[in-house]
């Protein structure tokens, strides 16, 4: 698979992500697999910022950390990016007259880097625009110097400003000169990979926007939140769709407010939604317990970011998995699964709400900033896929006459599961009641009563674990796909790599590439993570030489909790803990290393190495 | 529970619970109980066709005293869920308890935005003055100086002026009860849960077993009924200056109202002429339209 990339670096605010947004936009319509990664600090103006572009002909999910064209939009670029270039890269700028220090004037010569200074001042000056067009200059310069058509740029800006012709025809000329400026070094024009023509009609999308997407399929007609990066972006979707859609939006006080009332709206028996992160997800805690107490269902978002405390605001993290498992006070049956993608956090909307009823828990959807702001390209959902399953929710006015009080917490339920009616409902009351109760909510301390409620919530527990899907199975031999039933018969394996969230878009990108080409690895992904299911990784585990876990935070968490259920002790691990996701050419490395013979047992990713004295794990 | 339907119009034993009472002998919770239940068949409401939620305190171990559907959550959170139970079923009339502990501590930020959102839901002050059920602790609505659990030397805070601080917040609906006058207490309920938006209802009430200060005979001897003195409540100034005042006379009663102020939902603009509720809105949606200005 041919890789192409390209890095636009500016201060926050300076356009960088429009630039990065068009760019896309185009050369997903001109038939090329784009994903976008964004990298910024947390402040609003200044700072140092990037938007990459990854672009392929066959579909990928990951980030290389080397690029074949560096954007630079100040000099800052300059100084503090030209070592992200591979050989034989361009460098792009509006920076007149900079002088690149000795060191960096060595690696512009070993690397044989390409620089282009495009004058946009004066550019702009000759077409009597102002500042804020330079980003159109360089844009254009860009879609020149990559061998795209004009046209279509011209059209996707033309469609921007649609409402305003003056604005158009402004932007339309600049783009001209822009394109004109590079193309007349067309000896220098660099070739991407093929373009896929299927690719067209995909999607370009962040997760959160699949999120969103998924939340409004599966029936989401509440949503309340409060601000909170990186789960923001999915409040803001929600928000700025409600007029079409209908739907309630509450920016409520706090975290605590936010989970109240979509419990509240739950429990009254709506589809109702919030997101938050680390710091937000404690104060929600405690409404998590409450709704264990009164088998409410509702669904929580959790996007991660490295904590603790207010730690890396806009950087991304898989430190909450233990956070999500064991986060609330009391002993209760719950859910927590993890998107990875833009595929599946939209499937798993629906799929976290069918759970939440049909077993009356919590669920808690994991996703991760890095999956949350992501740019994907994805083929436009199936509609038909999903299903609404509201479980044992009671609406039929003569079933609803038939039920007594104590129906609604009976402790002898069907794996105790038992019926649920809204307020409302004609049909006798009960009492969804936080204290511990009776079958129809009254506060009941008696020993018998405690044992037989307790059980009846647990056992709802193991009722779901049955019912969960074991962790997907992707093989790779010699680089190809291959059928993953086959493996199950017992064939021996190279490398088992277990994994969850965004990491398995890498693992999945990096054993396409040749270097693994006389290899037999599979990739066990896990999606729902608690109640953990180990069957399948077990099997798999006697089959593998090695096997080893792939996370990204530091105490390998997915790893404590196999060794908690099942006792398998995976003591190979990829950890990374640093804010950046794994990148394809480090996590290529990575996996090289592990298939080497004798290699030291624990691995962090590159940029903090730990010495395997202090951190050996067990 | 039995559901009669042929009966034209609901009882107060429609509402009985074989759940004993279990508060203190002379608790203000049997008026208020009461009173609530009177209200809500003046109002032609069955248990069936109302949502009380409770929140954490004396008050709360009312909820498994009635019938309806009720909800029993956690400490000072219950404004939130309360509202949440509305949004999301417009047609349910809905009420909210919670004492003064949990409400102007643990629970004040909810109040102030539930006031400040107005919300169309009932809230009712169970104000006795102290943390009750975690045995007499001072709340914040506690006199200034009063030795209490944990403050054996008497309270060193101020005493937070509660009518002020709602009035601060522009209420549409501020009402005060005593829970010696019953009737009165189910006149102020009535007319709180028909309330356009948040209906904050104070109800005064004694605490036999922790309260020595605003006993039940103190609150005998003040509290009046400040509408049968000709107290207009559309008339703000007076409102908060009978509201504030609780020195010599406690005016009860519908101290403030207004109608004409929209509540949270009917601002939402996305809302607008939608005459479902959330709840019957749940389906399965197609969004292939909101994707695509995403290719």
């Amino acid at each position: 698979m041919t890789r192409f990339s390209i890095k636009i670096v500016g201060a926050s605010g300076q356009g960088i992500n429009s630039i990065g947004a068009i760019i896309a936009k185009g050369l997903k319509r001109a038939g090329h697999f784009v994903f976008g990664y964004r990298e910024y600090p947390s402040l609003i103006k200044g700072g140092h910022a990037s938007y990459q572009l990854d672009i392929s002909s066959a579909p990928l999910r990951s980030t290389e950390r080397k690029v074949n064209i560096l954007v630079a939009l100040n000099h800052h670029g300059l100084e503090q990016n030209l070592g992200d270039l591979a050989k034989g890269g361009v460098v792009l700028h509006v920076t007149p007259d900079w002088r690149f220090p000795e060191h960096d004037q060595n690696l512009i010569k070993e690397r044989e880097l390409r620089l282009f200074y495009l004058p946009a001042a004066e550019l702009l000056k000759e077409l009597g625009a102002g500042n804020v067009f330079s980003n159109v200059l360089l844009t254009a310069s860009l879609w020149s110097m990559i061998g795209q058509d004009v046209e279509t740029l011209k059209s996707l800006i033309q469609a921007r400003f649609a409402s305003k012709p003056e604005l158009a025809a402004l932007n339309v000329k600049c783009i001209e000169k822009g394109f004109s400026f590079f193309e007349r070094k067309t000896e220098e024009a660099l070739e991407l990979p093929p373009p896929e023509t299927k690719v067209k009609d995909d999607l370009l999308l962040t997760g959160s926007d699949a999120m969103g997407l998924g939340a409004i399929h599966a029936g989401v007609r509440l949503f309340a939140g409060y601000p909170m990066t990186p789960a923001s972006p999915l409040l803001s979707f929600i928000a700025d769709l409600e007029n079409a859609t209908h739907t309630v939006v509450k920016q409520a006080e706090d975290e605590i407010t936010a989970a109240q009332i979509v419990s509240g709206a739950m429990f009254a028996g709506t589809r109702a939604l919030t997101a938050t992160s680390g710091g937000g997800f404690d104060l929600m805690s405690e409404t998590i317990s409450l709704n264990a107490m009164i088998e409410n269902p509702t669904v929580f978002v959790l996007a991660q970011r490295p904590g603790p405390s207010t730690g890396l605001p806009t950087w991304t993290s898989q430190d909450g998995l233990l956070q999500a498992v064991h986060g609330a006070h009391g002993e209760f049956a719950h859910c927590v699964l993890a998107v990875s993608n833009s595929q599946d956090a939209f499937d798993l909307m629906p799929a976290a709400f069918n759970l939440a009823e049909r077993y009356q828990i919590s669920v808690i959807v994991l996703t991760e900033k890095q999956v949350a702001e992501a740019l994907y390209t994805q083929t436009p959902y199936d509609l038909e896929n999903a299903s609404i399953d509201r479980g044992r929710l009671i609406t039929d006015a003569m079933q609803l006459k038939a039920l007594k009080s104590s129906d609604r917490y009976c402790s002898e339920a069907d794996g105790g599961v038992s019926p649920r009616w809204l307020p409302g409902s004609l049909a006798p009351t009960y009492c969804a009641q936080g204290d511990e109760h009776d079958s129809k909510g009254a506060v009941d301390e008696s020993e018998e009563i405690r044992r037989a409620q307790t059980v009846k919530r647990l056992r709802k527990s193991d009722l779901l674990k049955a019912q969960l899907s074991e962790p997907d199975l992707a093989v790779t031999i010699g680089c190809q796909p291959h059928d993953s039933a086959e493996l199950e018969l017992g064939q021996k394996l190279d490398m088992l790599i277990v994994s969850w969230g965004s990491s398995s878009d890498v693992i999945r990108d990096v054993l396409r590439s040749d270097e693994f080409s006389q290899q037999k690895i599979a990739s066990l992904h896990y999606t729902y993570l608690w109640p953990l299911r180990t069957d399948r990784l077990e099997r798999l585990a006697r089959q593998a030489a090695r096997v080893v876990l792939v996370e990204q935070n530091f105490r390998g968490q997915l790893g404590m909790l196999i060794r908690m259920e099942c006792g398998l002790n995976i003591t190979e691990k990829i950890l990374k803990f640093d804010g950046r996701p794994f990148f394809y050419d480090e996590m290529r490395t990575l996996l090289q290393e592990k298939l080497e013979p004798d290699k030291q047992r624990w691995t962090t990713a590159a940029t903090m190495q730990l010495s395997t004295n202090l951190c050996d794990p067990m | 529970m039995i559901i009669d339907s042929s009966k034209t119009r609901p009882s107060l034993s429609d509402y009985y619970s074989e759940t004993m009472c279990t508060w203190c002998d002379g608790c203000g919770n049997y008026g208020i109980w009461t009173a609530v239940k009177m209200a809500l068949v003046e109002l032609n409401l069955r248990p069936w066709q109302v949502c009380l939620c409770y929140d954490i305190g004396c008050n709360g171990n009312g909820s498994d005293k009635i019938e309806g559907y009720r909800f029993h959550g956690v400490h000072g959170r219950v404004i939130p869920f309360a509202a949440g139970v509305k949004l999301a079923n417009m047609k349910l009339p809905v009420i909210a308890f919670g004492g003064d502990g949990a409400t102007f501590s643990e629970g004040v930020g909810h109040l102030v935005h539930g006031l400040r959102s107005n919300y169309p839901i009932t809230f009712v002050l169970h104000n006795n003055g102290n943390f009750g059920l975690t045995t007499g602790q001072s709340s914040a609505l506690s006199w200034q100086g009063r030795p209490m659990n944990w403050n054996p030397n008497g309270i060193p805070e101020r005493t937070l002026p509660s009518m002020e601080f709602v009035f601060s917040l522009q209420p549409t609906f501020v009402a005060r009860g005593f829970t010696g006058n019953i009737k009165l207490m189910a006149r102020i309920l009535s007319a709180a849960i028909q309330h356009r938006g948040f209906a904050f209802v104070d109800l005064l009430q004694a605490c036999p077993t922790y309260n020595h200060f605003a006993t039940h005979n103190y609150l005998l001897d003040r509290c009046y009924d400040a509408n049968a003195e000709g107290h207009d409540p559309g008339d703000i100034e007076e409102a908060k200056a009978l509201a504030t005042q609780s020195e010599d006379r406690i005016a009860c009663g519908i101290l403030y109202q207004r109608e004409d102020v929209p509540n949270f939902y009917e601002r939402l603009v996305p809302r607008k002429d939608v005459a479902t509720t959330c709840v019957e809105e749940v389906k399965k949606y197609d969004v292939s339209m909101y994707w695509k200005h995403l290719s």
